[in-house]
């Protein structure tokens, strides 16, 4: 019973502290900045995304949340981007724990309230399953999210790819378009079929 | 169907690619396949298709506004597991959930069941149908979800309420040959005294006026003033011109209230009653007797909502064509238009008799506004120039100045008779 009403409260406060913590991450790494004007313009990037974090929660606007995280990651990848370099290892596992927090609050956005209702043991029995695969699932994707693109850029600096050339770019560019287009398409085209 | 999430991911990645071309840095370009993975897997495993099946029941069918109405749903999975599903029995949106929920977020495996179980009130009349059943199939990683509609319907009919008007004194002047409760000033069957004859052959010993008879040393017999019934046409303004408040306190909603409310009255009276409503359409039922008369006209009201732009005389046409002619009509308006005169002038010169109730439009308002110093002035302003409409009509016919917050019972009480005799 206790457990029961630990994971919404646990469900809930999972995502604010992953977003503290990547706010707290992503300071860190701006403040590094020697440059005052791109150190200014980031801290403004951040700024901007903690004040639509807050503003969201107390005005229960959902329109303004996704700019927190958005601004987040941009202000960390235009940090690394454009000035400290890309240290790949941390970046990716900067992005996979963005992802991983919207994931975690939509999660508890749609668990929450039914751990929070007077449950049935049959019916708890089952929104527990449901919410360890969906953890799961959670999980193996933020794993692969980092463990793919490190495998990629292995096998580019081990030179068994030649990651430096054009033609490798260009190739590189239309599969992942390919790709991000046959995802966009996907639903729909399986619709038709139906 | 994609969900708001997927589509930041794919923008997200195509940005990311964008930039890392553009700045030449396969760091970057890299850096574009954490959302492409996470997008990958959910396409990998969608959301299943929902495949269910629904049951609703209704503690009753027909209502009264106000009442309350148990609604019970238990849908049924007849498809794969659904890890999370999203079920919303929906409702029309006059409705209001007392008790319960219409919505659940649950996991339904191969052949469960989940029962949901709500109070609804409705706080208009109308006939409505609750359903169909949407169901959504949630992906885990919220990226896409599979719709579903059970094309379930329940009808519900939500009555009006009615006027309590037992103690008002309301009936037709002029009366026709059937028997009924109104007094014909005319010799008859009946139980009010009317004069003394000369005994005929025939007449009822009960009937001889002994008294007289032994003064006057000749049978003499009792003459009572014949009871008879007549007719009463209810006539309701329903156009849009008529539609002043909010969705349950405006003058056709109380009109409707209140024509139920003198339909019942006279027909428990024996007289015959018929209807006219002007709305979108025109729509009629003609005089008739008794209870099933009393549902006839409860199905039309039932139905009525604001609309139609007709003038006020359009009535006169109907009445003229489908109505027996010595009829009392008793006019149910807010009298928002000044046609309304030259339309009952133009009745009481065809011969009919006219009643008119009027639920005040400008009461209604004055009770939804603010009630600051300049709205007291328009609204003594309205008053004015209704009050001199009103006693305009008074000239040709009885009005009844009903505020809807009194009952209207109280109104006619204030008047008497109603209407008055001849």
């Amino acid at each position: 019973m206790a457990s029961t009403r630990l994971i919404p409260v646990a469900l809930r406060a999972a995502p604010v502290v992953m977003l503290a913590f990547l706010v707290g991450w992503a300071m860190l790494d701006v403040s590094t900045i020697g440059d005052g004007r791109w150190s200014a313009a980031l801290f403004a990037v951040l700024l901007i995304g903690i004040a639509a974090v807050i503003l969201s929660a107390l005005l229960h606007g959902r329109r303004i949340r996704a700019i927190g995280p958005i601004a987040v990651g941009a202000a960390y990848v235009g940090a690394h981007a454009f000035v400290l370099g890309v240290q790949l290892m941390p970046a990716l596992v900067f992005l996979s724990v963005l992802i991983s927090q919207v994931e975690l609050r939509i999660l508890a956005e749609r668990f929450s309230p039914l751990y929070e209702a007077a449950l049935r043991p049959d019916e708890r029995t089952r929104i527990h399953g449901a919410l360890g695969r969906a953890i799961l699932r959670l999980m193996v994707a933020a794993v692969l999210s980092v463990v793919v693109p490190v495998l990629a850029a292995d096998l580019a600096v081990a030179g068994i790819v030649p990651a430096t050339t054009i033609p490798t770019a260009i190739a590189l560019a239309g599969a992942l378009v390919a790709v991000v287009a046959l995802l966009a398409l996907l639903p729909s085209l399986s619709r038709k079929a139906v | 169907m994609r969900t708001p999430l997927s589509s930041g991911l794919a923008a997200a990645s195509l940005v990311l690619l964008v930039a890392g071309l553009a700045l030449r840095s396969w760091q970057v370009v890299l850096l574009a396949l954490p959302p492409i993975m996470v997008l990958s897997l959910g396409s990998l495993f969608p959301p299943a298709k929902p495949r269910l099946s629904a049951v609703r029941t209704l503690s009753r069918e027909r209502a009264e506004v106000g009442r309350d109405v148990e609604v019970k749903l238990v849908v049924r999975n007849d498809g794969p597991t659904l890890d999370l599903i999203e079920i919303v029995d929906v409702l029309p949106r006059e409705f209001v959930i007392i008790s319960g929920s219409n919505h659940a977020v649950v996991s339904l495996e191969r052949g469960d069941a989940i029962p949901l179980s709500y109070t609804v009130r409705s706080l208009v009349k109308g006939d409505f149908r609750i359903g169909p059943v949407r169901v959504r199939s949630l992906d885990p990683l919220a990226l896409g979800a599979e719709d579903a509609v059970l094309p379930i319907d329940a009808r519900l009919v939500v009555a009006p309420t009615m006027e309590d008007l037992r103690r008002t004194k309301l009936q037709p002047r002029r009366t026709r040959p059937w028997f009924g409760q109104v007094p014909s000033r005319q010799i008859g069957a009946g139980t009010e005294f009317w004069g003394v004859r000369e005994y005929a052959a025939g007449d009822e010993v009960r009937r001889i006026n002994w008294k007289a008879s032994a003064r006057l040393d000749r049978l003499f017999t009792n003459e009572y003033e014949g009871e008879r019934s007549g007719d009463v046409v209810i006539v309701v303004d329903a156009r849009r011109e008529s539609f002043v408040g909010t969705e349950t306190d405006n003058p056709i909603e109380h009109g409707v209230r209140a024509a139920l409310g003198i339909a019942e009255h006279v027909l428990a009276s024996k007289n015959r009653v018929g209807l006219i409503v002007q709305r979108e359409v025109i729509d009629w039922v003609p005089p008739a007797f008794g209870r099933k008369q009393l549902y006839r006209i409860l199905d039309h009201l039932t139905q009525v909502r604001p609309g139609g732009e007709w003038p006020f005389a359009y009535i006169a046409w109907v009445l003229s064509r489908f109505f027996p002619r010595d009829c009392l009509i008793v006019v149910v308006s807010p009298l928002e238009d000044r046609t309304a005169l030259t339309a009952v002038i133009d009745l009481e010169a065809r011969g009919y008799d006219v009643a008119i109730v009027s639920p005040s439009p400008i009461a209604i308002e004055w009770r939804l506004g603010q009630q600051r110093p300049e709205d007291k002035t328009a609204y003594q302003i309205l008053r004015i120039e209704r009050d001199n409409l009103i006693s305009q009509l008074r000239r040709v016919a009885q009005v009844v100045d009903w505020d809807p917050a009194t009952p209207l019972a109280l109104a006619l009480r204030r008047i008497g008779r109603w209407p008055r005799p001849a």
